[in-house]
């Protein structure tokens, strides 16, 4: 028979909390470069470049986080790749976070005054260095709190890919949850270290917001 | 791709998405309410219940709905409460939506002007009268676009509860592709489902907040 | 949401869909055993929670019965030996996709005849029916308004809904862990898996006392192989030949499922 201390249930679900971090980060970064890709087809002034990127945003808002692991997970053999847990979690949480964190900053974009773009044009530059000069940097710095919050959202929705297979933190505390048959405290404990991840964000968050609201 | 098996599925396909609708129908009524009292309890109820309220928010907006889902089925029982699949669902959900629209509705509360309820209480009328006549009804208002998109979130995310065995649309989706081994095609059609479900919801919840609530909800 | 977007979106998830179709392309088909002897690795998709099978020990490597025949396997081929951790839902794509060159712990069943290959059997496996000593359950029929935990998409399941009456409320989980769990947490009144899985869970509860009420099914597991490699089928029967004559198998028997190996309990 197996056994599992108390010590061994946390050390295993430490070392598989770092499986979470890695995916988290690797989400977040892979979805805001391809969010970025995504942002300038959505305020590009082509009609048709916006609607298409507003249909990437809406169906991946739209659909379930679970069903586009699923599809990413049995897609992968089609497009030629290896099924293969960590690139089907990686690859469909990086589109996912792409769609939302696209939409977040166009609402920064959005938001800016429109005057903000004659004064670009009027010192002569054109649309990428507007873009990039001007632009840019405001609607990211005005949408940093929601951009925060949504890191949030992704580190809980990696939890997901223990369903697909990925050995994270759930999957692994499912694991020992077999071994041990003390769901109470497995569970508990899993919450807790997904809580010390988050909670520090959210305060951040939080504080982001706050500061917005006060300028 | 395949999908000679799609029509003898559309069956199951249709019980599924019943369910789901079902669980989010439950959920909004039950998680909206909640969070009415959540968010009135956190500005006028005693400290302990603030305290309680905002420990409660903190809890279930840092943890993964998953965990919170597993923790209720397979966790509780150990405290002798034993739920249904589709109770604990239900209860998960409403749990976990009422710690997001808690806050919005308490933004909701904060954005109505303080004046109104001076006036309406200057009128006599009791405190709980102005909340649930005056102030409730205008909070709602300004909040509706919010609530609305928290209850596709939570649409979107009941996917989930097919891990504990809740016979909705994910669940029916995982039944056909351990018979069919089509496993691509069936997710691809039940992840349409969902699209048009979400897109359907957002609709209904549209039109229905402006019948209710008055025009200017968007 | 307006209609504008709905069919944009719409147009998207096409365009997705045929970019999946259009781009599938046949593996190409070398010789798996050829494969796995360049490789020097061999892959074996094993469950994860399946004791006594291969479950979780203490530093999280697996352990059991399949992993002593997996090794053995491995062992005979020269290779090193790569454990997968696969659930009863991606086993079979995993197998397809040649993530793993073998798969363990599979039951025949004519509908997985369909799209993989059986080698020879290694396993005694009894589908059994487990539920606590309290409740009365003697066969088929008293299954009848019970509810009954099962892996979804495994042979238990298959039997059950065969043999169960329409009034058994069967709930069908994604993985072991969940289908113990339920049971064991009263979420379902019985639970369908092979009875030496039920064993260890048995042996750890003295509040619900379960035992085991009958058995469903006997089915010995196979390993399980992509069809057309009838190389590696061989090596796979070998092996197995090999463990059972030298008696490595009877001895993973007793140490994993407490009973000595009976030859006669290979046969389907």
């Amino acid at each position: 028979m197996i056994e599992f201390t108390s010590w061994d249930i946390v050390r295993n679900l430490l070392l598989a909390a770092r499986w979470t971090v890695l995916l988290s980060l690797a989400a977040f970064i892979g979805g805001g470069i391809v969010g970025l890709i995504v942002l300038f087809f959505r305020i590009a002034k082509n009609k048709w470049s916006r609607r298409i990127a507003s249909g990437y945003i809406a169906l991946f808002q739209g659909t379930p986080l679970l069903m586009q692991l699923f599809l990413m997970f049995f897609g992968l053999p089609m497009l030629g790749l290896r099924i293969e847990p960590w690139t089907a979690a990686a690859l469909g949480l990086t589109f996912f976070a792409s769609a939302y964190l696209a939409e977040i900053w166009r609402s920064g974009v959005a938001a800016l005054p429109l005057g903000q773009w004659d004064a670009g044009a009027s010192l002569g530059l054109h649309y990428l260095q507007e873009l990039r000069l001007i632009i840019l940097p405001q609607a990211f710095s005005i949408t940093r709190a929601p951009t925060v919050g949504f890191l949030v959202q992704l580190i809980k929705s990696t939890a997901l890919t223990s369903i697909i297979g990925f050995e994270e933190l759930v999957r692994t505390s499912n694991a020992i949850n077999n071994a041990t048959f003390e769901p109470f405290k497995v569970y508990g404990l899993v919450a807790l270290i997904f809580f010390i991840m988050c909670f520090p964000l959210t305060q951040y968050a939080r504080r982001l917001e706050k500061q917005a609201a006060a300028r | 791709m395949a999908f000679a098996w799609l029509p003898g599925a559309l069956g199951d396909i249709a019980h599924g998405a019943a369910t789901t609708i079902l669980l989010i129908a439950v959920t909004t009524l039950a998680g909206t309410l909640l969070s009415i009292l959540g968010a009135a309890g956190r500005r006028n109820g005693p400290a302990l219940l603030k305290r309680a309220i905002a420990c409660y928010v903190e809890v279930m907006r840092n943890t993964p709905f998953l965990v919170q889902l597993f923790f209720i089925f397979f966790g509780l029982p150990s405290l002798g409460i034993r739920l249904d699949p589709i109770l604990a669902a239900m209860l998960a959900m409403t749990l976990n939506m009422a710690a997001y629209t808690i806050e919005i509705v308490g933004a909701g509360l904060d954005a109505v002007p303080g004046g109104q309820t001076e006036a309406a209480l200057a009128l006599g009328l009791r405190p709980r009268q102005v909340f649930v006549k005056i102030v409730l009804p205008q909070a709602l208002k300004i909040i509706y676009p919010a609530l609305t998109s928290q209850v596709v979130i939570m649409m979107l995310e009941s996917a989930v509860v097919s891990q504990i065995a809740v016979r909705e649309l994910t669940y029916e989706a995982d039944m056909l592709q351990a018979r069919t081994f089509r496993s691509f095609e069936t997710y691809f059609v039940v992840t349409l489902v969902y699209l048009a479900l979400s897109m359907a919801l957002r609709r209904l919840l549209v039109s229905g907040g402006r019948r209710a609530l008055g025009a200017g909800v968007s | 949401m307006t209609i504008r977007k709905t069919f944009t979106s719409i147009a998207a998830v096409l365009m997705l869909g045929t970019a999946g179709f259009g781009l599938s392309i046949q593996a190409a088909s070398a010789d798996a055993l050829a494969d796995i002897t360049k490789a020097g690795t061999i892959n074996v998709g094993v469950f994860a929670d399946f004791p006594p099978f291969s479950s979780a020990s203490a530093d999280m490597s697996l352990k059991g019965y399949d992993m002593d025949v997996a090794q053995y396997i491995a062992d005979t081929l020269k290779v090193k030996l790569n454990p997968i951790a696969v659930t009863g839902q991606n086993r079979i794509p995993y197998l397809n996709d040649k993530r793993v060159d073998i798969l363990m712990s599979v039951g025949y069943s004519k509908e997985r005849e369909q799209v993989i290959d059986f080698a020879v059997a290694y396993a005694p496996y009894y589908i059994a029916v487990i539920g606590p000593a309290a409740l009365a359950v003697k066969g088929k029929e008293d299954l009848a308004d019970k509810s009954i935990a099962v892996n979804r998409g495994t042979l238990e399941d298959t039997s059950l809904t065969e043999a169960a009456p329409a009034s058994a409320d069967i709930k069908r989980f994604d993985n072991y862990n969940s289908v113990i769990q339920a049971f064991i947490s009263g979420q379902t009144q019985l639970m369908v898996v092979g009875n030496d899985v039920g064993a260890q869970v048995l042996a750890k509860q003295d509040a619900l006392k379960p035992e085991q009420k009958f058995q469903l099914l006997t089915s010995p597991s196979h390993i399980g192989l992509n069809k057309n490699e009838d190389g590696l089928k061989k090596a796979v029967n070998d092996a197995v030949a090999k463990m059972l004559a030298d008696g490595k198998l009877d001895e993973s028997s007793k140490a994993w499922l407490k009973t000595p190996l009976n030859p006669e309990n290979l046969k389907d």
